[in-house]
Formats: C-alpha cells, sequence, structure tokens
C-alpha cells in the first residue's frame, strides 16, 4: 500500500484551467490546415468541373446491367442484380470485410485472459506503460469507471430492476438497470414492428433493400431493448458465445453458395436455382439467399461489435494501486 | 478440371480457415494452426498447379469471370481473375511466406488464450486472402475491395498486444492514414469508372489512349496517393514504421514483406499496364521511389528500436521496388519482380528473428540487446542470411535482385546513384542492427530468455533455405518467372486482350537473362558491399557521426495530425506534378 | 445542375481534412474522417444521376412505361449504386474499429490530445 491514494486522487476541477482554451481545442498548426486544405480543394475542384454533367448516355455496363436484369437473374431491382448477382464477388468481398472489422473490434475489446508462459511483449508492455504516462495519476473520472466496472460484476444485484423504483426528485444519476414503464412498453411494441420491418426489408429483394440495411436495422433492435430492458433482460440472447457462431455461420453460408455454383454451373456466384415468377418473394434464385446470409452476418456482426464497445473494461491498464503483475483471472459477466 | 476455373479458389479456401478459425479455438487451442495451415497450403497446391501453366515456356494467362459475367464486346461488368506471371507469383509468395508465418505465429503464441488465439488466425488469414485476391484481380473496385480488407484485418492485428500502449497508439495512426489512402482509391476507381465507363483493367487500358482528361489525371493522382500509403512510399508512408514495432513477430513479417507488396503490385499494375501512355506517372513514380529508398535506409541507421529499423527499412526496399517498376525498361521491370519476391523472403526472415528477440526476452531495443550469437545461435543465423541478403552478397537472392534493377536504371544516372547510395547505407544499418543485436557482448545475462517453439524454427530454417535457394537459382527463376511477367507488364495490349476474354491469353516472350558472374554487376556488389561495411564501422565508433540526419528523425514528431499532412502534402504534389 | 454537388462532395472532402489535419482531439479526427467518407457518398450518388432520369428498378413504375422502356430509356446508373452501399458498409466498419481504438489509447494515455500520444517517433 503505498498511502498516496489521497495525492493521486485529483479534484474533479483542477485539470481545467479555465484561463484559455484546453490544449487539445486549439488547432494544430493552422495555417498549415488552411494552405494544405485549400490546395485539396483546388485540386478536387479541377476534377470536378471535368466529371460528367449528368446530360451524356449511361455507360454500356450500366445498360447492360438493366438489360440482363430480368432474363438472367429474374428480378425487378437492378441494384440488387449488381449488388448480389454480377459482381457479387465484391459484396462476398464486403461480407468478410465487415467480419475482419468485427473480428477485430471484439480482439481490441476482449477482457483479459489467462497466459500460461512468459511473454516477452506483455513486460515490455509494462515498462513502456511507466514511461507513457510517469507524471499522471488516476483521475477521478477514471476512478469512478472503475468502480462502475467493479459494481456491475459482483453486486449488479443491488441495482433496481425499474427505474420505477427509484423515488422521484432523488439527486445522482439513475443506477436502475432498465428505464421506466412507458419506455418498456413503448420498446416492446415498437421492436416487433421494427423487427419485421428489417425482415420485409431483406425478404422481399424485388425492391430496394438487401441484406445490409435489414441487417444494420435488426441491430438497432438489438440496442434498442438492450437501451429500455436493461442488459440482465437482453443478455441470455445477446452474448458473444451465440452471436459469434451465427456471424460465422451467415458468413459460411455465403461461401457455400458461391462454391455451389461453382461445382453447379462451373462458376463462383452463378445463378443456380430456377428462376421463380416475377415479384414473388423467391424471385431472383441466389440473390434472395445471398441477401438472407448477409442479413444474418450482418445483422450479428453490429450486435456483436456495439455490445464489445459496451462492454470494454480497464482490464489492460492496472491501476497505479493495484502491484499485482498477474492478469486478472476472474470471469466476467457480461462477457462469457 | 481446367486450371482456369479453380481461379477463385486460393482466395475463399484462406477465407473458409478464416471462417473456421475463431470457432475451433473454442474447441482447443491447437485447433486454428491446424485449420489455417490445412487453408494455405490447400490454396498454395491450386496456385502451383495454375502456375504450371502459366509459367510455362510458352505460358497462359488464365482468366475466369466471376457469376459467368463475361464480356460483351469488350464491355465486361463482371469482375475478373487475369492470372498473369506477375500476379501468380505474388500469389504464390504470399500463400507460401503465409503458411509460414502462421506456422510460427501460432506455435509461438500458442500458450495465449482462445479468444485471442481464434481471433489472430481470423485476421491473419483473411489479410492473406486479400493479398492473394488483389494479386488476381484484373478489376479496379475489387482490387479496392481487397486493399480495404488487408486494410481492416491489419488494424485488428496492428492493435493485438493491449497491454503495449504503442500498440494502441500504431493502430490509430495506421487507421487515420489507410481510411485516408481508401477513400483516395474508391474516389479514383468512382471517377474513372464515369469518364470512362469501365471497371475492368483491360477496358481501361483500352479506353484511354492520348492523353487523360484533368479528371482522369486528378483520380490518377488519388491512386498513387492511396497506394502509395499502403505500400510506404514517402511521403504517404509515416505510419509504416510505427504500425510494424509493436505487433507480434509474424505479424510485423506479414505487414511488411507481404503487405506492402499489394500497394506496389496496384502502382505497378496501374503505371505499367492501365496507364502506361502517362509518362509523367512514371516520373513521380521513380522521384517518389527513390527519395523512400535513400530517407528511409538514411532513418534505418538511426534507430535504436530493432523492429522499428527493420521497418524503415522496408521504406527504403519499397522505394527500390518502384523505382526499378518504373523504369520502365526489361531488365528493371525483371528485377522488380523478382525482388519483390527475395525482399518478401528475407525481409520475412529478419522480422521473425527480431520478432522472437522480443518475444523471448522482452528487450525491444538495441542498447539493450547483444550476445545472442552464443545463446541463440539459430536467431542470429537467421538474422544474419536475412542482413547478407539485403547486403546483395552472392549467391544469397538480394544479389540478382538488386542486380537487375542497377542494370535497369543504366540510362537515369541520377536514379541509379541515388538507388546505390541507398543500398551502402541500408548495408551499414543492417550490419549496425546485426552487431548491436547479436553479435556484441553483453555484460550481464538476460532476465528471460526463452525457448524458441518447433513451429518457430522451422519456419526460420525455411525461409532461410529459400533466400539461398531462391539466390542459387536465380538464372532460372528470371528466364521462367519473372522475365515473362515483366514482359507481360511491358506489353498491356496483351494483358489487355488477356482480360476481356474467357479464353485468357499468351505471355508475351521475354529476352531477359541473368549472368550471375557479369563483372559490372559484382563489381558494383563488391563496392556496396565495402563502402557499406566502412560506414557501418564509421557510425559505430563515432557516435556524434549522426548527428546530421537528427533533422530527419525530428520531422516524424510521431503526431497523427502531422503524419496526415505529409499525406496530403504528397497528394497535392502528386496532383501537380500529372496535371502540369 | 451536379457539377454543383461535386463541388459540394469536394467542400465536404476537404472540411474532413481539415479537421484531420488540424484537431488534436481524437473522437474529432475520427469525426474529420466520417465527414470524408460522407463526402464520397454525395460524389458517388451524384456521380450516378442522370437528366431527368428515373430510378433503375423495374417494378412499381412510374406512369405508362414499360419495362422495356427502362431498360433502354433515362434511368440513374445502377453500378455506382452499388459502390455507394459498398462504401457505407466499410464506412460502419471502420467507425466501429476506430472508436474502440480510441477508448483503448485513452485507457492507456489517460489523454485524447494527439499531442501526447507520441511515443513513437523518429
Amino acid at each position: 500500500m503505498t498511502g498516496r491514494r489521497p495525492d493521486r486522487c485529483r479534484a474533479p476541477d483542477a485539470g481545467h484551467d479555465r484561463r484559455g482554451p484546453r490544449p487539445d481545442e486549439r488547432w494544430h498548426r493552422p495555417w498549415l490546415v488552411a494552405v494544405l486544405a485549400g490546395a485539396t480543394l483546388a485540386v478536387l475542384a479541377v476534377a470536378a468541373f471535368g466529371l460528367p454533367h449528368g446530360t451524356g448516355p449511361l455507360p454500356q455496363l450500366a445498360r447492360h446491367a438493366m438489360r440482363i436484369a430480368l432474363p438472367r437473374w429474374g428480378t425487378t431491382e437492378a441494384v440488387s442484380e449488381v449488388v448480389y448477382g454480377s459482381r457479387g464477388w465484391d459484396t462476398f468481398g464486403e461480407t468478410f470485410l465487415l467480419l475482419a472489422a468485427v473480428v477485430a473490434v471484439s480482439l481490441l475489446a476482449r477482457g483479459r485472459e489467462a497466459r500460461s508462459e512468459y511473454v516477452g511483449e506483455a513486460s515490455a508492455g509494462r515498462t513502456e506503460q511507466g514511461e507513457a504516462d510517469p507524471d499522471e495519476g488516476v483521475d477521478s473520472e477514471e476512478s469512478e469507471a472503475r468502480e462502475a466496472e467493479h459494481g456491475e460484476e459482483e453486486t449488479a444485484q443491488s441495482a433496481a430492476e425499474d427505474a420505477d423504483d427509484d423515488p422521484l426528485g432523488e439527486p445522482g444519476p439513475e443506477r436502475a438497470v432498465g428505464m421506466t414503464v412507458l419506455v418498456r412498453v413503448g420498446a416492446r411494441v415498437a421492436a416487433p414492428i421494427l423487427t419485421v420491418a428489417a425482415v420485409y426489408l431483406a425478404a422481399w429483394g424485388y425492391t430496394p433493400g438487401g441484406g445490409f440495411p435489414a441487417g444494420a436495422a435488426l441491430a438497432g433492435v438489438a440496442v434498442l431493448l438492450y437501451a429500455a430492458l436493461g442488459h440482465r433482460a437482453v443478455r441470455t440472447v445477446v452474448r458473444p458465445s451465440v452471436l459469434e457462431p451465427l456471424e460465422l455461420l451467415g458468413a459460411a453460408a455465403i461461401v457455400a453458395l458461391g462454391v455451389v455454383g461453382m461445382i453447379r454451373r462451373s462458376a463462383f456466384g452463378e445463378n443456380w436455382l430456377p428462376l421463380a415468377p416475377q415479384q414473388t418473394i423467391r424471385a431472383g434464385g441466389t440473390l434472395q439467399l445471398f441477401s438472407a446470409a448477409e442479413l444474418i452476418e450482418v445483422a450479428t456482426g453490429l450486435t456483436i461489435a456495439i455490445f464489445a464497445l459496451l462492454g470494454m473494461r480497464h482490464d489492460w491498464t492496472p491501476d497505479e494501486d493495484d502491484d499485482s503483475a498477474s492478469p486478472a483471472l476472474e470471469t466476467h459477466e457480461g462477457q462469457s | 478440371m481446367n486450371p482456369a476455373e479453380l481461379l477463385p479458389l486460393p482466395v475463399v479456401l484462406p477465407v473458409s480457415g478464416a471462417v473456421l478459425a475463431p470457432l475451433a479455438a473454442r474447441l482447443h487451442r491447437r485447433l486454428p494452426l491446424i485449420v489455417g495451415l490445412v487453408a494455405l497450403l490447400a490454396a498454395l497446391a491450386v496456385l502451383i498447379y495454375q502456375a504450371t501453366r502459366i509459367y510455362r515456356g510458352d505460358g497462359r494467362i488464365l482468366t475466369y469471370f466471376f457469376s459467368n459475367e463475361r464480356p460483351v464486346h469488350g464491355q465486361s461488368l463482371g469482375i475478373a481473375f487475369v492470372a498473369d506471371p506477375f500476379g501468380i507469383t505474388f500469389a504464390l509468395l504470399v500463400a507460401g511466406i503465409g503458411s509460414l508465418l502462421l506456422l510460427s505465429a501460432l506455435s509461438e503464441l500458442g500458450h495465449l488464450g482462445p479468444r485471442e488465439l481464434g481471433g489472430l488466425a481470423c485476421l491473419m488469414q483473411l489479410l492473406l486472402a486479400a493479398l492473394i485476391g488483389a494479386g488476381l484481380t484484373g478489376d479496379s473496385v475489387n482490387l479496392f475491395v481487397w486493399f480495404e480488407v488487408a486494410a481492416l484485418a491489419s488494424y485488428g492485428l496492428t492493435g493485438f498486444f493491449l497491454e503495449r500502449p504503442i500498440a494502441l497508439e500504431a493502430a490509430f495512426k495506421n487507421l487515420v492514414l489507410t481510411s485516408m489512402a481508401g477513400f483516395a482509391v474508391f474516389t479514383a476507381a468512382a471517377m474513372l469508372y464515369a469518364t470512362s465507363g469501365a471497371l475492368n483493367l483491360g477496358q481501361l487500358q483500352r479506353a484511354g489512349p492520348g492523353t487523360p482528361p484533368r479528371a482522369q489525371l486528378v483520380a490518377i493522382a488519388l491512386l498513387v496517393a492511396g497506394f502509395a500509403t499502403k505500400a510506404g512510399l514517402m511521403p504517404f508512408h509515416a505510419w509504416l514504421p510505427d504500425a510494424h514495432t509493436p505487433v507480434p513477430g509474424a505479424v510485423s513479417a506479414l505487414f511488411s514483406a507481404l503487405m506492402v507488396g499489394l500497394g506496389v503490385l496496384a502502382l505497378a499494375r496501374y503505371g505499367l499496364l492501365v496507364f502506361a501512355h502517362v509518362h509523367a506517372l512514371l516520373h513521380l513514380l521513380t522521384a517518389l521511389g527513390v527519395v523512400s529508398a535513400v530517407l528511409g535506409a538514411l532513418l534505418a541507421l538511426v534507430q535504436d528500436d530493432l523492429k522499428r529499423l527493420l521497418a524503415w527499412d522496408t521504406v527504403s526496399q519499397t522505394g527500390v521496388l518502384v523505382a526499378g517498376f518504373a523504369s520502365r525498361t526489361a531488365d528493371g521491370v525483371t528485377g522488380g519482380v523478382l525482388h519483390l519476391v527475395s525482399h518478401g523472403l528475407f525481409k520475412a526472415l529478419l522480422f521473425l528473428c527480431a520478432g522472437a528477440v522480443v518475444h523471448a526476452t522482452g528487450v525491444t531495443h538495441l542498447r539493450d540487446m547483444g550476445g545472442l550469437a552464443r545463446t541463440r545461435p539459430l536467431l542470429a543465423a537467421g538474422f544474419t542470411v536475412g542482413c547478407l541478403a539485403i547486403a546483395g552478397v552472392p549467391p544469397l537472392n538480394g544479389y540478382a535482385s538488386l542486380g537487375l534493377i542497377h542494370e535497369g536504371l543504366d540510362d537515369q544516372p541520377v536514379v541509379l546513384v541515388l538507388a546505390v547510395a541507398a543500398q551502402i547505407v541500408t548495408i551499414a544499418a543492417l550490419g549496425r542492427a546485426a552487431y548491436l543485436g547479436f553479435y556484441r557482448r553483453r555484460s550481464e545475462p538476460y532476465e528471460h530468455l526463452e525457448p524458441s517453439r518447433l513451429g518457430m524454427r522451422i519456419s526460420l530454417t525455411v525461409l532461410g533455405a529459400g533466400c539461398l535457394a531462391s539466390g542459387v537459382l536465380a538464372p532460372q527463376i528470371v528466364s521462367q518467372a519473372a522475365g515473362p511477367a515483366a514482359a507481360l507488364l511491358l506489353h498491356p495490349e496483351s494483358y489487355a486482350s488477356a482480360a476481356l476474354s474467357a479464353a485468357g491469353g499468351r505471355v508475351p516472350a521475354s529476352g531477359v537473362h541473368f549472368a550471375y558472374w557479369e563483372p559490372k554487376t559484382l563489381l558494383l556488389s563488391v563496392g556496396e558491399l565495402v563502402a557499406g561495411i566502412a560506414l557501418m564501422v564509421t557510425v559505430l565508433r563515432v557516435p556524434s557521426a549522426s548527428r546530421p540526419l537528427q533533422w530527419l528523425r525530428r520531422a516524424h514528431t510521431g503526431s497523427v495530425n502531422d503524419y496526415a499532412a505529409y499525406a496530403a502534402a504528397g497528394f497535392v504534389i502528386a496532383a501537380g506534378a500529372l496535371l502540369a | 445542375m451536379i457539377v454543383g454537388n461535386y463541388l459540394a462532395a469536394a467542400v465536404l472532402f476537404c472540411l474532413g481534412l481539415a479537421c484531420v489535419l488540424g484537431r488534436r482531439n481524437l473522437i474529432k479526427i475520427v469525426m474529420g474522417l466520417s465527414l470524408m467518407e460522407s463526402s464520397t457518398y454525395l460524389l458517388l450518388v451524384s456521380l450516378a444521376y442522370r437528366n431527368k432520369a428515373t430510378a433503375p428498378v423495374l417494378a412499381d413504375r412510374p406512369g405508362h412505361t414499360s419495362e422495356r422502356d427502362l431498360v433502354h430509356g433515362n434511368v440513374a446508373d445502377p453500378v455506382l449504386q452499388n459502390f455507394c452501399i459498398t462504401a457505407v458498409v466499410i464506412g460502419v466498419a471502420v467507425t466501429a474499429v476506430f472508436l474502440t481504438v480510441v477508448v483503448r489509447v485513452a485507457q492507456h494515455y489517460r489523454s485524447t490530445d494527439a499531442d501526447d500520444i507520441r511515443e513513437l517517433r523518429g
């Protein structure tokens, strides 16, 4: 115990000197910024005046896409045909771009796992942490954040289920897990409607829509329910151990769709389902399946990313007064 | 099966491995390694099978159209994979070195937690798949998509060791600069489509004889800015040394040996195939190349952190590569292709050794290192082979590739002098690193000195053997692989007709031969070596000899705003050079 | 006059660039990059436009047009609209990773000022 806690916890206003703007509110080399931004604007303006004015004919590629939309892919939505059909390989790359982003976010937001042997980079890291902020101590915001994290994991039971249990007029922030009854009922009514709307966007593929916006809408529904009902209500479903396999399943389905096309029709991404009548839910053949798999992947991926961000803790930066060098081995409630 | 029909597989296989990796990690921690190795070795096997058709004396170019969307009247909506000798060489390099790096990463770091291992395996395989895809593709937007997949995988990999503050700092700088590069490339592809109606690279080549309109010149400047950022050319380079330092050893090898190749490959394709008639572009690339070569080597000479030193050397080598490609001579371009392979091999070897040192001892700075030649002979031997390869000592691979590039720069004397100067400084920098890190005596033993694992030792041995083999077999590699690759790069019309035809095309004949003991090459190499060793001894004995270079060090302030300013200034200069 | 859209996209891009070059708060730099992204969306959708064109959708056609009229007539460009979807997805992905990295950097360096985050230099 160092006994230095009173000194190192600064008072809330100590760092905010009101005599001038804070260091990060001033511009960094404003004259250089003006010169460079102005020069870039000049170059881009030169380009802007050379771009087509909207009077020219449609490029041959676009005309070709319009022409084959119905006969070859059976869909009335030319943009969907381009996205999931003719240029489906780009969308394949997109999918894995999103997968890479979601894996990157969950890797960066991960909690600390036990390492069984010596890792040189970890000890280098400890040295660097000491060098990074030698004079700064834990300030009040950070210690409040750490206390809140402790509160989340151990004594979550002490927080009220919904905000109606907090008496009116109480000072201080709300500590309830969920919101008031009005908000909760509203969310419970809105969520199914939004879910159906999102699935409709992806299912009726012959009109504008598709898997991407539908997936984003579903992720929005998950966040809405989390905000209104609290973590305890959604954590049975919204957990990495449930969502990650689903996301990987969506990605695997997209790979499988292409490979089946490769085997049956000798071209990756070629349509291998018979075309249904126009403007029905099955119109478009593999376009619909691709869109549906994309929906699963995007929805689960975005939800994983959002909840990983929300669940980040101070695991990797040891507390100043904590002398233990070994990583925490406790399991975290929200991070199974 | 027709080898052309198997073209999606080298990308689909590592992608499937990436999808399975996190699930495999939950079952057992060794499983992601096995899954990843199987996927990459399978991709390598497919590529080798295709290479036998492409590299033969009368080689063919294999073309594949996704979703069976074939060109109509010379206009291609569908995405084409055009496996020409250049692309297949890069893809083979990525698959081969990638499997070795995956092996060493997952065996060296095999005792990390399951979530970390699953994420590492997934991101590494996605990065490798993206690099293979970029090498094989013949479509401007598809090239951008693979560029972005590689970028996102690299963001996750840069910040892997969350306990190192510099890892997160490097991840942020990487993010800012590479995102800007992504926007630039994307805008450029859209502008090229809007002005010429073409997405396929072959169609773009045919759309534009004569001086391009101004909007297209700005688009070319944006392409240069974007891909030069990825490649690490000055002045778009500032994120690179930061991002290659705090990452795991195999990942920094992946970045330096393979990922910068993506930028160089794209610049070579656009500069030599699509916009070959825009002479200002090649002059611009040559200028950027030699500046990077010289300044990168000078900055490598004064570094204290071992991996940062190697990363600055990557900046320098990228400059040499781009200068070789932009010379537009048969020798220069052949040398460029060969140096891409050589650089991949020796840079991966060097970074694996450096990463192993950091991982085993926890020491990152050269001033604290030393004495490893005695305690870790394999690492020291690997590092020494890498240094000798960069130095261009026969029979290792640097000798052939650098010799060819210098021959190709014969008709540009200023450029040649600068390239030779850069090589001399590089030799001094790497020699200094080898001495301070490995051969100098260290007074106390290390606090920690973990043993290397089997996977790491296998990778080091194979890479070292690869450096030696590709050096000894250089004349054969030149006549079978690098020569035809260069021949196609210098005949844009052959590429265009192959890219727009489902039947592929033929590779033109190549006339480049590398004579191993040609006196001029040998003399130049020996001269560089002698001068380099002299410089190294000077720098080691006289510490104040590097004082003139402090202004260069101070120019790299570490502030992300300044690095972005360098990139923006670079774009403005490139646009000015092209529009003038 | 679609050139107005192109100029607006260029101005937006340069405003975002000015934020990235000049602002030291990390979150403001992320916002600057978001602005640059939005300018590319504007550019792409404007490039897809044709004068007096309709959407490239063959269902729910306006007026008495037949499918043939649309396929051979005046529609906006579906290929560039595909690129716009691609760009939006990339933007979402990159911003998510950005914010995670900013939180981790702030945890380590206890500051969101880019001038305090300069351990790697030279």
